[in-house]
C-alpha cells in the first residue's frame, strides 16, 4: 500500500458516510425526546456506535488496511468494556452483603447523631438486655461503648 | 490491496531502492516498511488514548447508575442545540480531513492545503462554541468541585441534588480534557498546512497527514460518545 | 537449516583495541545525551535506575533496621510511613516497572530480531528524558513535604493530606509516558522490523515476553495516567469523585488504581519470564521445552491479567458478587505460570546443566518465584485473604514475586548479557558469591514475613508487639545479607568495566542472533550484514559444533569462533514480506 499505489477511498463513499453520520447524529437527538425508560442509553450508545465504526471503517481506512491495525484496536476496545463491565459488577451490587451502605460519610454521621439523641432520650437507668432494647440496635456498631449500665 | 495503476511491486521495490528516498531513516529496509511502521504505532497510541478516556467513562457510567434521575436532570441543563451543533462541526472536520488525505494522495497539494485550513477553522469554531457553553454555565455558579454554587433560573434545583457536583466534575474533566486534544490536534494541524504550503508532502511521502488524521478522527470518535451521554440522556 | 556459514566471517572477536563499536565510535557526552542508539538508551536507562535501585533498597535497609526492636529505634513513625513510601514508590513505579524493559528490551530486543535499531528510535531517547522528568517531579515532591500515603495513593487520605502528594502523583503521571513510549516501540519493533526469516515461532522467548509485556503497557499505564488526573483535580478542585466526604467513592478510586496496577505487576514480571527462558536453554544446553507453550501463555497472562484487579479489595467493600468472579478468575491466572514453570523445569531435565552465575539466578528464580506464585494463590482465596489482607504476608507474597522473581531474573539477565553490553566478563567466583548471598538473605528476610503476617502482624507499621521481635529480627538480619550481595555485585561490576577480562563474542555458546552475529561490543549498526534467518532460536547442536559448546570451552582461545552460524540475508529484502505479519 504506502505509496506504492496508496489505496484511496472514493471520494463519494467519503461523502456517503458523512451523509450517513449526520442522519444518525439527527436520529440520536430525535431519539433522546421520545420515553425509552430502560433501553435510552443502550440506544444512545448503539447509535453512537454504529457512528464511530462508520468513523473508523471509511475515514480511518481500517476496512481496507492491514488486519493488524483492526486487531489492535480492537483489542483496545475489548480492554474498555472489560473495564467498564467488571467496575459495575462491584458498584451495580454495592452492599449485597449488608455491610456497606451508598450513603456518604455525612449522611451516616448525621444518622449516628440522630440515634444518639434517641439514646439520649431514654432514662439511662432502664433496664437493657437484648439487642432490641436499644433504640438503634439496627446500626449497633455504632454504639458508644460508654452506653448503658 | 493495491490499485490497479500501481506497477508490480518488486520493480517498484528495486526503483526505490536505488534512488533512496530522502525520508527513509536507515533502519528501516523500504518506504513501506516505515509507513506502516508509522501506522501501525500511531494504532497504538491511538488505544492508549480510548484507555484514558475510559476511566472517564467508568466514572460517569457509576455515579449515573448510581444516580439516574440526578444526571437526567443535570444533562437537561446542558445546551442540546450547541452540543448538536458541535457535533455536526466535528463530523465535518473529520470530513475534511479524510479529504485532505484523499488530495494529497493523488498528488493534489493545493488542496490538501485548503482542506487542511477547513479543518482548522472547523476546530477553531468547535471551541468558540465550548467556550460559550463554558461561560454560560460559570455564569450561574456551575463550576467543577468545591466552587460548585449553582443559581439563577435554569439552575437552581440543582443545589439540592446530591451527585449534582459529579454529574458537572465529570462534565468538565471530560469535556475539558477533550478539548486539550482539540487545541492540540489544531496546533498539529497548523503545522501540517503550513509544512504542506512548503512543499514537504506528496503521494510519496504524506505520513504526517495521514497519521494526524487518525488522531483527529479519533478526537471525532470521542464526541460521538460524549455528545448523547452528556447532552441527551 | 545451514549448518556452515557461506560469507566470511565477521570481524575476529579478540582483544583487538582498534575495533570500533557502539561504544568507542563516538564518546563525547553530548553523543550519549543525543543517542539514538537502542544499545546506548539502554546503558543509560540502566545507569538511571541502577541510581533510584541504590536509593530505594538503602530506603529498604533502614525500615528494617528500625524494625530491628518494638518501639522507637531509628526514626519516628512519621518518617517510617514516609521511608515506606518512597521505598514502594520508587521500587515499583520508577524501578521495577520500566527496568527490564528499558535496559535488557532496549539493548537486546533489536539485536534479537535482527534489526538495525527500535522502530522510534527518537520516541524511544524521549522516553528516556520523560523518565528523568517524572525523576525530577519526585524530588521535587521530597523536597516539598514528602509522601506518606503508601505507594497505593487510597484516597480519601491522599485527597486531603498535603505535602508533596501532588507532585508525587504528577510524577507518576508522567513517568507513565516513559512506559508509554517503550511499549508502542518494541510492539511496532516486533510486528515490522524481523529479519528476514525471523518469523513468531523463531522469535526468541524473550522477544514474546516483551511482547507480552508491551501489550499490558500500552493498555493498562493510560488507566493510572487519568487515575492520577482525576486525584490531581481532587486535591486542587475537590471534584468529589472519590473523597466519600464529597459525595465520592473511595471504593472507585481502588479500581481505577488495580486496574493499572495488578496488570503492572504483570508488566514486572512477564519480561522476568522472558529472560528466564533465554537463561534456562542456554546452561541446560538443550532447545526449550514446550517453545509455543511458553510464548503463548505470556500472552494469555497478559490478557488475563486484566480479569483480576478487585483480588487488592476484598475487605474494601466491593460486592460480594465481585469479590468471588475476581477469587475466581485469580485461581486462573495460576495456570499459565504453572505452565511456564512446568516447561522449564522440564526443559533442565536431561539437560546438560552448566552452573555459570546467570543460571544460578536462573535456579533461584524457580524457587523463589514458585513461592511467591503460591501465596499469590493464598491470598487469591476469599476467604484466607480477610485474614491475611494487609499483613506481612501479602509483603511477603509480593516480594517473592517482585524480588525474589523480577529482580533475581534482571540480576541473571544482566550478568548473562554483560559481557554483550560491556565487552567485558565479570568475575564468576565473586558472582557465585553473590548469588548465594543475595538467595539466602533474600529468603532469610522475607520468609520469616510470611510467617509474621500468617500470625497477624499488620503491615505498614513502624512498631510491633513483643512476640513478634524474633522473627523481625531474623529479617532484619537477612536484609543485610541481601544489601551486602547486592553492594557485592555493584562491586564487581564496575571492577569488571574497568579491569574486566575482555568478552569473546559468544562466551556462553548460546544460539541467539545477538551472540551468533554480531561482535563481541555490537557495532553501531548491530550487524554487518542484516542476517537471514533459517532456524528456530535454541538450536544447540549447531552452536555447540560452532562455538565449542557450553561447558567453559567457549571461553578459552583455542575454539574457533566462527561467530556467524546464520547466514547474512543476500540482499535487502523487505522483512515484513518474508516474516508475514
Ligand atoms: C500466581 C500469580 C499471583 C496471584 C494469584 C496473586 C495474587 C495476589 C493477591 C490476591 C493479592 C492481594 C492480597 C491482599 O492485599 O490481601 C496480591 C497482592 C500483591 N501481589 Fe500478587 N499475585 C500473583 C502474582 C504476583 C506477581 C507476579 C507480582 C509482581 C511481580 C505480584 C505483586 C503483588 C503485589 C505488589 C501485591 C500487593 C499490593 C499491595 O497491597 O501493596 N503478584 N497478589
Ligand atoms: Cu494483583
Amino acid at each position: 500500500m504506502a505509496h506504492d499505489g496508496p489505496h484511496i477511498v472514493p471520494k463519494s463513499i467519503l461523502l456517503k458516510v458523512f451523509g450517513a453520520l449526520i442522519v444518525l447524529t439527527g436520529l440520536t437527538v430525535g431519539v433522546a425526546y421520545v420515553p425509552l425508560g430502560p433501553l435510552t442509553v443502550p440506544v444512545a450508545l448503539g447509535i453512537a456506535g454504529l457512528k464511530a465504526t462508520l468513523v473508523v471503517l471509511f475515514f480511518m481506512h481500517l476496512k481496507y488496511d492491514n488486519p493488524v491495525n483492526a486487531l489492535t484496536f480492537t483489542i483496545g476496545t475489548i480492554f474498555v468494556v472489560v473495564f467498564v463491565t467488571i467496575t459495575l459488577l462491584d458498584t451495580a451490587f454495592r452492599g449485597d452483603l449488608g455491610n456497606v451502605t451508598a450513603q456518604t460519610v455525612q449522611e451516616i454521621q448525621a444518622e449516628q447523631e440522630r440515634a444518639q439523641q434517641r439514646q439520649d432520650a431514654i432514662p439511662s437507668d432502664s433496664l437493657r438486655i437484648a439487642p432490641s432494647d436499644y433504640p438503634n440496635q439496627d446500626r449497633g456498631a455504632s454504639m458508644e461503648s460508654d452506653e448503658g449500665s | 490491496m493495491a490499485t490497479e495503476t500501481a506497477p508490480a511491486p518488486t520493480e517498484r521495490e528495486e526503483a526505490e531502492h536505488d534512488h533512496h528516498p530522502e525520508h527513509l531513516q536507515h533502519h528501516f529496509v523500504s518506504s513501506k516498511q516505515q509507513f506502516d511502521s508509522a501506522k501501525l504505532g500511531m494504532w497504538v497510541f491511538l488505544i492508549t488514548e480510548v484507555l484514558l478516556f475510559s476511566g472517564m467513562f467508568v466514572a460517569y457510567a457509576v455515579f449515573r447508575q448510581w444516580n439516574p434521575d440526578v444526571f437526567a436532570a443535570a444533562s437537561g441543563t446542558l445546551d442540546q442545540a450547541m452540543g448538536a451543533a458541535n457535533t455536526v462541526v466535528l463530523l465535518t472536520s473529520s470530513l475534511t480531513v479524510a479529504l485532505a488525505i484523499h488530495a494529497i494522495k493523488q498528488d493534489r497539494v493545493q488542496r490538501c492545503i485548503y482542506y487542511l485550513l477547513g479543518t482548522l477553522g472547523l476546530a477553531g469554531g468547535f471551541m468558540v462554541v465550548k467556550y460559550f457553553e463554558y461561560m454560560a454555565k460559570f455564569e450561574h455558579g456551575v463550576f467543577p468541585g468545591a466552587a460548585f454554587d449553582p443559581h439563577g433560573a435554569h439552575y437552581e434545583h440543582l443545589a439540592e441534588m446530591t451527585a449534582a457536583p459529579q454529574f458537572f466534575s465529570i462534565y468538565f474533566v471530560m469535556t475539558g480534557i477533550h478539548g486539550v486534544h482539540v487545541i492540540i490536534g489544531m496546533i498539529v494541524i497548523g503545522v501540517l498546512a503550513l509544512m504542506a504550503w512548503r512543499g514537504s508532502f506528496s503521494s510519496e511521502w504524506y505520513t504526517p497527514v495521514e497519521l494526524t488524521g487518525l488522531y483527529w478522527h479519533l478526537v471525532d470518535i470521542v464526541w460521538i460518545f460524549l455528545f448523547p451521554l452528556l447532552y441527551l440522556i | 537449516m545451514s549448518t556452515t556459514t557461506q560469507d566470511a566471517p565477521v570481524e575476529q572477536a579478540g582483544p583487538d583495541e582498534e575495533e570500533t563499536n557502539y561504544l568507542n565510535h563516538e564518546t563525547s557526552i553530548w553523543s550519549w545525551l543525543t543517542t539514538k542508539d537502542h544499545k546506548r538508551i539502554g546503558v543509560l536507562y540502566c545507569i538511571s535506575l541502577a541510581v533510584v535501585f541504590l536509593v530505594a533498597g538503602v530506603l529498604a535497609l533502614l525500615m528494617r533496621a528500625e524494625l530491628s526492636g518494638s518501639g522507637q529505634t531509628l526514626m519516628g513513625n512519621d518518617t517510617y510511613n514516609q521511608v515506606f513510601t518512597m521505598h514502594g514508590i520508587l521500587m515499583v513505579f520508577l524501578f521495577l516497572v520500566p527496568s527490564i524493559p528499558a535496559i535488557l528490551g532496549n539493548f537486546v530486543l533489536p539485536l534479537q530480531i535482527g534489526a538495525k535499531d527500535v522502530a522510534f528510535p527518537r520516541l524511544n531517547l524521549a522516553s528516556w528524558y520523560v523518565y528523568l522528568a517524572g525523576a525530577a517531579f519526585t524530588i521535587t515532591a521530597l523536597l516539598t513535604g514528602g509522601v506518606d500515603t503508601g505507594w497505593t495513593f487510597y484516597t480519601p487520605y491522599s485527597a486531603s493530606t498535603g505535602g508533596g502528594v501532588l507532585w508525587m502523583t504528577s510524577a507518576i503521571f508522567v513517568a507513565g509516558f516513559a512506559n508509554i513510549f517503550t511499549g508502542l516501540n518494541f510492539i511496532v519493533t516486533i510486528h515490522k522490523m524481523r529479519a528476514p526469516g525471523m518469523t513468531w515461532n523463531r522469535l526468541p522467548l524473550f522477544v514474546w515476553g516483551m511482547y507480552a509485556t508491551s501489550i499490558v503497557q500500552v493498555l493498562a499505564t493510560p488507566v493510572i495516567g487519568i487515575t492520577m488526573v482525576l486525584l490531581i483535580l481532587e486535591q486542587t478542585l475537590q471534584i468529589g469523585i472519590f473523597d466519600p466526604a464529597l459525595g465520592g467513592d473511595p471504593v472507585l478510586f481502588q479500581h481505577f488504581f488495580w486496574f493499572y496496577s495488578h496488570p503492572a505487576v504483570y508488566i514486572m514480571i512477564l519480561p522476568a519470564f522472558g529472560i528466564l527462558s533465554e537463561l534456562i536453554a542456554t546452561f541446560s544446553r538443550s532447545r526449550i521445552f514446550g517453545y509455543r507453550a511458553i510464548a503463548l501463555s505470556s500472552v494469555a497472562i497478559a490478557m488475563l491479567g486484566f480479569l483480576v484487579w478487585g483480588h487488592h479489595m476484598f475487605v474494601s467493600g466491593q460486592s460480594a458478587i465481585s469479590s468471588i468472579v475476581f477469587s475466581l478468575i485469580t485461581y486462573l491466572i495460576g495456570i499459565p505460570s504453572g505452565i511456564k514453570v512446568f516447561n522449564w523445569v522440564a526443559t533442565l531435565y536431561k539437560g546438560s546443566i552448566w552452573l555459570q552465575t546467570p543460571m544460578l539466578y536462573a535456579l533461584g528464580f524457580l524457587f523463589m518465584f514458585t513461592i511467591g506464585g503460591f501465596t499469590g494463590i493464598m491470598v487469591g482465596v476469599l476467604s484466607v485473604d480477610v485474614h491475611l489482607h494487609d499483613t506481612y504476608y501479602v509483603v511477603g507474597h509480593f516480594h517473592y514475586v517482585m524480588m525474589g522473581g523480577s529482580v533475581v531474573a534482571l540480576l541473571g539477565g544482566m550478568h548473562y548479557w554483560w559481557p554483550k553490553i560491556t565487552g567485558r566478563m565479570y568475575n564468576e567466583t565473586l558472582g557465585k558469591i553473590a548469588a548465594g548471598l543475595v538467595f539466602v538473605g533474600f529468603n532469610l528476610t522475607f520468609f520469616p514475613q510470611l510467617v509474621l503476617g500468617a500470625r497477624g502482624m499488620p503491615r505498614r507499621y513502624a512498631n510491633y508487639a513483643e512476640r513478634f521481635a524474633g522473627l523481625h529480627q531474623l529479617s532484619t538480619v537477612g536484609s543485610q545479607i541481601l544489601g551486602l550481595g547486592l553492594f557485592l555485585i555493584l562491586g564487581y561490576a564496575l571492577w569488571s568495566l574497568a579491569y574486566g577480562e575482555k568478552a569473546p563474542a559468544n562466551p556462553w555458546g548460546a544460539t541467539t542472533l545477538e551472540w551468533t552475529n554480531t561482535t563481541a561490543v555490537p557495532i553501531h549498526h548491530n550487524f554487518e550484514r542484516i542476517p537471514l534467518v533459517t532456524r528456530g532460536p535454541y538450536d544447540f547442536h549447531l552452536a555447540d559444533e560452532v562455538f565449542g559448546g557450553g561447558d567453559g570451552e567457549a571461553l578459552s582461545d583455542d575454539v574457533p569462533q566462527i561467530p556467524d552460524p546464520a547466514p547474512s540475508a543476500p540482499s535487502e529484502t523487505d522483512p515484513t514480506e518474508s516474516a508475514g505479519v
